[in-house]
């Protein structure tokens, strides 16, 4: 395809006998006309079309999203989502989620304390699983790789991870609990 | 007029010197003198100089200057949850942007452009995309050549401030006005000419998939002339078309 910048509303062509393509971001479907939404070039990876500009977006459903942990009650955690897909959104622009305490981990899900999960303060890594209700999306750190990936022990130290559930401190060496992300 | 007493207040009554006369006052010319009728004053556009904004646009068309400025989407604030997403637009005045003063306070003026701009634009956003997001507009009115003429040139401006801001779109944007004065149509029309016309109308369409998105009329027109001068907005429409796609594809805050 040849790569050349397209504007919104402007048609794209392919080839007439080829199987129709997937639509990636920044193409849509109008009369059977494939259009590009966006200011862009279009790239073909395999039989995807797509347009792709790196801007701040809103999280949707399965976004992996990064943020700080504003608020804990015995039921939920809230955060402050500041990057979505691994792209950081504009200061003051953060959206926020919620981690209900099901939605910590995959098992024993009844047990699950809030307070022995997340602290104020905390980064962490989360999937958003529905778009929830007009406040906050919901998000899950129900995997392995997801949970807290930075946190501050008591004495006010970058904490490691010990155990999936551990954190110690470097100084004290005090174990603190948290639902750890898993290093990758 | 309220007074906001969070500024410094000039005097109550003030009026603009006296000068010899201008377009503003007298009778026409009738033939246009500058420009033919079906002719509309060049355009300046240039996407991307607000740099702290999502994306921005700057449009000059002779004496109307307009910059637009793009923010979101952002979560919505204090709204119900909703599927698709809000468009926002604010128009402001700045003091000096026509002949006389304006007091800087929102004032229905602003609101009908700003209502005017929405209408424009709102259907050509892909706002099913952007569930419990806004898209916030600010366009300020630098300086004010007619009110039709802003409407055009704010909904040009801010079409292209969404493309430079990445937001997904159906097509762009381009809007054109016309005013009838005697008999005839003359398109684009100064604040004098709109003044001395019979009715102006104001069309927005998407000249890439050949869709009207508004049509905004006032005052008092026959039916034909309103449909002559719908034909003649869309054709001056895909022109400008190409003016916003030229400007778009230059533009270096898109690479």
């Amino acid at each position: 395809m040849a790569s050349h910048r397209v504007l919104p509303g402007q048609p794209i062509s392919v080839p007439p006998n080829a199987p129709a393509p997937q639509l990636g971001g920044g193409i849509y479907v109008r009369d059977s006309q494939l259009r590009a939404s966006l200011v862009g070039e279009v790239q073909q990876e395999g039989p995807t079309l797509s347009i792709s500009r790196v801007r701040p977006r809103p999280p949707a459903i399965n976004s992996v999203v990064l943020g700080s942990v504003t608020r804990l009650s015995p039921l939920q955690a809230t955060i402050s989502i500041s990057v979505v897909d691994g792209v950081p959104l504009p200061a003051g622009e953060e959206f926020t989620g919620v981690i209900r305490s099901q939605d910590v981990r995959a098992t024993e899900k009844d047990r699950v304390k809030i307070a022995d999960s997340f602290r104020g303060g905390d980064v962490v890594r989360g999937v958003v699983i529905s778009l929830g209700d007009a406040r906050s999306y919901f998000l899950t750190t129900a995997l392995n790789n997801l949970g807290v990936i930075f946190a501050m022990s008591e004495a006010g130290k970058v904490m490691v991870p010990v155990s999936w559930k551990e954190m110690r401190c470097p100084e004290t060496g005090r174990l603190e609990k948290r639902k750890c992300a898993k290093p990758e | 007029m309220s007074l906001d007493r969070r500024r410094i207040n000039g005097p109550d009554e003030s009026f603009p010197p006296v000068f010899a006369l201008d377009g503003l006052q007298g009778t026409l010319a009738s033939p246009r003198k500058d420009r033919s009728p079906t002719d509309i004053r060049p355009i300046f556009l240039q996407p991307g100089l607000i740099s702290q904004a999502n994306g921005s646009a700057y449009i000059e068309t002779a004496k109307t200057k307009i910059a637009c400025a793009v923010y979101g989407p952002r979560q919505s604030r204090n709204a119900a949850y909703s599927e698709t997403g809000r468009l926002n637009v604010e128009v402001k005045f700045t003091p000096f942007s026509c002949a006389r003063r304006r007091a800087p306070m929102r004032d229905a003026e602003d609101r009908s452009i700003a209502v005017a701009i929405h209408q424009a634009l709102v259907s050509s956003v892909r706002l099913d995309l952007l569930p419990k997001s806004t898209i916030d507009i600010f366009i300020t009115i630098i300086e004010s050549d007619g009110l039709d003429g802003c409407v055009a040139s704010g909904s040009v401006a801010a079409s292209a401030a969404l493309a430079d801001a990445g937001i997904e779109l159906l097509g762009l944007v381009t809007s054109c006005a016309a005013a009838i004065v005697g008999r005839d149509i003359w398109l684009d029309p100064t604040e004098g000419e709109a003044r001395f016309s019979n009715g102006t109308l104001v069309l927005a369409c998407m000249p890439a998939l050949k869709k009207i998105t508004s049509v905004w009329q006032t005052g008092e027109m026959q039916v034909t002339e309103a449909l002559g001068c719908m034909d003649a907005c869309q054709e001056k429409c895909t022109e400008i078309h190409s003016v916003v796609a030229q400007a778009l594809l230059e533009s270096p805050s898109l690479k």
